[in-house]
């Protein structure tokens, strides 16, 4: 059923159908629409959770741990400096292996104090163990909740699950969703049932310390989970599209890509720019396409180089940069390319929500045929 | 072995020989029974009870982090509140991790009112890291990062009103309570996990490690804070101390000289004004709380 | 008494009723022997 809804409230739409039991939330801009969404909902009784109006974003998640724990389903959603106040509660939450699924709005780091869009916040969280989804566009952000709590819960998998979706450019827009139906949900996700829970019946020790005895292989176990889920992402995704008509099987998706001798890889909501310049380009006959990487973690290095075997060059496109070295896509994609020649060359772009236009992309196709390293696209020369 | 059914903390764990927080921890659990959810702060029961693989607990028991048990519990009751479920929720957390770091958790899970009772086990410093100051090290005490040297006496500052503070959260039941009166703990711990909302039970443990006396001592100076004022046994009911623990008055120099952490009072020199500095706050004890015997006069 | 008291919950009843260390979790703590009212308990170091 297609609805002209804000992405916030379709995400609120989607995680109210997905039954969670506990909701703890702190208000961040720009999430604020989702998780006031969700508390009109328990108010009205359309959604039987417990609602936790926490007193910070680190106690949101470490209400959900608790909770999660306890063996409901939970959720909570924030971005940038809420998301960096969580920081220990990820890599515990993904160390106890539990299935916390939290939407974030991806914005800038202060400082400088930002309250716009990039995506140094998920970013920064790659290393924690959490699986990362990034969507282009609102119905993709509305659907991957589904698609990341089935996988999140899957007891083969049972890890946290962040999907990002930008701040503002897609929490505060208006687009056309095909909004599921409860029965339609049901269907495809059913109930949490963890074999271990905080349980009288059966009493258990959660959160132990681990000596050098057996650290190392209790993280190797966790990188192990983290990339296992490439195979439960597909199968997800793969249901998904049996069930609604649209495929998320794929970690990353090609456009115009088949043919492309120049390839732009990019995450989020920038794709629909990129994609529209393409168009562009092409019609001047130049012969380029998109990777587009829906799924960062686990970082989906085969589907990259199979993706990519055919190009000549590659521009990775990244709204993040990791200070005094660079943007985290591009390392990764050039990482997972070493050996086939291809050169690869990063552009940090559209930092702190500012603008990224088609023209833009197109410059930057230029530039990198011109090669000269990585380098911070369009900065104002007056300014520095 | 019939007793060691009813040990829901049970032996085997890796605490000093003596130690008081232990001992706490199985009066507390013979208080709190098998229906519990044992939450944990990291800090030195966390650590003594749980080298993976082993574990001291008969119960289910969580720890995450320093700061956050009282968010993973509210986490967890809420849980337990949908899932229908009838577990009491009991937080565990040393001193440190309840007067300092862990004081954003603790307000607003108090705040919110969740159902829990939170045992607080004090034992004036952390412990666990190496005996240095936290906001319930008592004045004068000597720790690692409040050393007494040459310009210094030790600890600067009293200790927190951490019970007044959860009090003034409204939290309906509040109490402290200590090893020396073990039977006293355990009602208390009953009537924390049974009062509806947040409670709090602040436990004295004596330390001996970190306090520098003899394992076999603890009990005698838990009893011995108790008698010289230093450390109140009371309840308060939403907020009025209804109930306290009345003692024949000791001066505080009985239990000053059994510890360490209190002997740059006494050697090389006698430090007199200190001293009197310590009595003064032990007075203002026992007039607050209207704690002291006073025998008839003839 | 010494059974409230010990630390390690390492004392129990016999059938007899008297009451035993479990020596393989004993600490030698002390407490039990300080504590007892009647002084019935005494700390020996262990033969080497």
């Amino acid at each position: 059923m297609m609805h002209l809804t804000e992405g916030s409230l379709a995400i609120a739409e989607a995680v109210k159908m997905c039954r969670p039991q506990v909701i703890a939330a702190y208000p961040i801009t720009p999430q604020t629409h989702i998780v006031e969404a969700l508390a009109e909902m328990v108010a009205n009784c359309e959604l039987d959770a417990d609602y936790i109006t926490v007193e910070s974003e680190f106690s949101a998640l470490s209400a959900c741990l608790g909770a999660s724990a306890a063996g409901s389903r939970t959720y909570s959603a924030t971005t940038s400096q809420g998301l960096a106040l969580m920081f220990e509660v990820c890599f515990n939450v993904a160390g106890m292996r539990l299935p916390v699924v939290m939407t974030i709005a991806n914005r800038a780091m202060g400082a400088p104090l930002s309250i716009w869009n990039d995506q140094q916040d998920s970013i920064s969280l790659r290393d924690s163990g959490w699986l990362q989804f990034y969507a282009e566009d609102n119905q993709e952000a509305t659907d991957l909740h589904y698609i990341a709590y089935r996988v999140a819960e899957d007891l083969s998998i049972l890890l946290p699950a962040m999907v990002c979706f930008d701040g503002f450019i897609l929490s505060h827009t208006y687009e056309p969703i095909d909004v599921l139906t409860q029965a339609d949900i049901d269907r495809y996700l059913p109930k949490f049932e963890p074999k271990e829970r905080l349980d009288s019946a059966d009493p258990m020790s959660f959160g132990m310390y681990a000596t050098p005895e057996y650290y190392h292989e209790y993280r190797y176990l966790i990188d192990k989970a983290v990339k296992d889920a490439t195979a439960v992402i597909r199968k997800a995704g793969s249901e998904f599209n049996d069930l609604f008509k649209r495929d998320y099987s794929a970690l990353v998706e090609g456009y115009r890509l088949e043919d492309a001798e120049t390839a732009i890889i990019a995450m989020g909501s920038i794709c629909g720019t990129i994609k529209d310049a393409i168009d562009e380009m092409r019609n001047d006959g130049k012969k380029v396409g998109l990777l587009k990487i829906r799924v960062f973690r686990p970082f989906p290095e085969e589907d990259l180089k199979k993706a990519l075997a055919h190009v000549r060059r590659i521009a990775v496109l990244d709204k993040n940069i990791s200070l005094g070295a660079k943007g985290a896509a591009a390392l990764e994609v050039r990482d997972a390319l070493y050996g086939s020649g291809i050169p690869v060359t990063g552009f940090v772009i559209g930092l702190g929500g500012r603008d990224v236009r088609k023209k833009d992309i197109a410059a930057i196709f230029e530039l990198a045929k011109k090669g000269g390293g990585d380098q911070f696209y369009g900065l104002k020369k007056e300014l520095i | 072995m019939a007793d060691k059914a009813l040990e829901l903390f049970d032996s085997g764990h890796r605490a000093c020989g003596g130690c008081g927080e232990a001992l706490a921890a199985r009066l507390v659990m013979k208080g709190a029974g098998k229906d519990t959810i044992v939450v944990a702060a990291t800090g030195c029961m966390e650590v003594f009870s749980t080298p993976y693989p082993e574990t001291a607990w008969k119960v289910p028991w969580i720890h995450s982090l320093f700061e956050n048990a009282s968010a993973v519990a509210s986490g967890v009751e809420a849980a337990l509140k949908k899932q229908g479920r009838t577990e009491k929720v009991v937080i565990m957390a040393g001193d440190g991790a309840t007067f300092d770091i862990g004081m954003l958790c603790i307000s607003g899970a108090f705040e919110r009112g969740h159902d829990f009772a939170y045992i607080c086990y004090d034992n004036e410093a952390y412990m666990n890291t190496g005996i240095q100051r936290s906001g319930a090290t008592p004045y004068d005490a000597s720790t690692t990062t409040s050393p007494a040297g040459s310009c210094s006496s030790g600890n600067r500052r009293p200790k927190k009103d951490m019970p007044q503070i959860i009090a003034a959260h409204g939290a309906p039941y509040v109490a402290t309570a200590s090893i020396a009166y073990p039977a006293d703990l355990i009602q208390k711990v009953e009537k924390a996990i049974n009062t509806k909302g947040p409670c709090y039970v602040q436990v004295h443990v004596p330390c001996c490690t970190g306090w520098g006396f003899e394992g076999n001592q603890t009990i005698a100076i838990a009893k011995l804070a108790i008698e010289t004022g230093l450390w109140v046994n009371y309840e308060m009911v939403d907020g009025k101390v209804t109930k306290v623990k009345k003692v024949m008055k000791k001066p505080v120099e009985e239990y000053l000289k059994t510890q360490k952490r209190f002997r740059h009072l006494f050697k090389p020199k006698r430090q007199d004004a200190e001293i009197a500095a310590i009595q003064a706050i032990a007075d203002k004890n026992f007039e607050k709380y209207g704690i002291e015997i006073k025998l008839k006069k003839e | 008494m010494c059974q409230t008291l010990c630390p390690e919950a390492c004392i129990h009843t016999t059938e007899e009723e008297f009451v035993e260390p479990d020596y393989t979790f004993c600490k030698g703590c002390g407490i039990c022997a300080e504590e007892c009212p009647g002084e019935a308990i005494e700390m020996k170091q262990e033969e080497k």
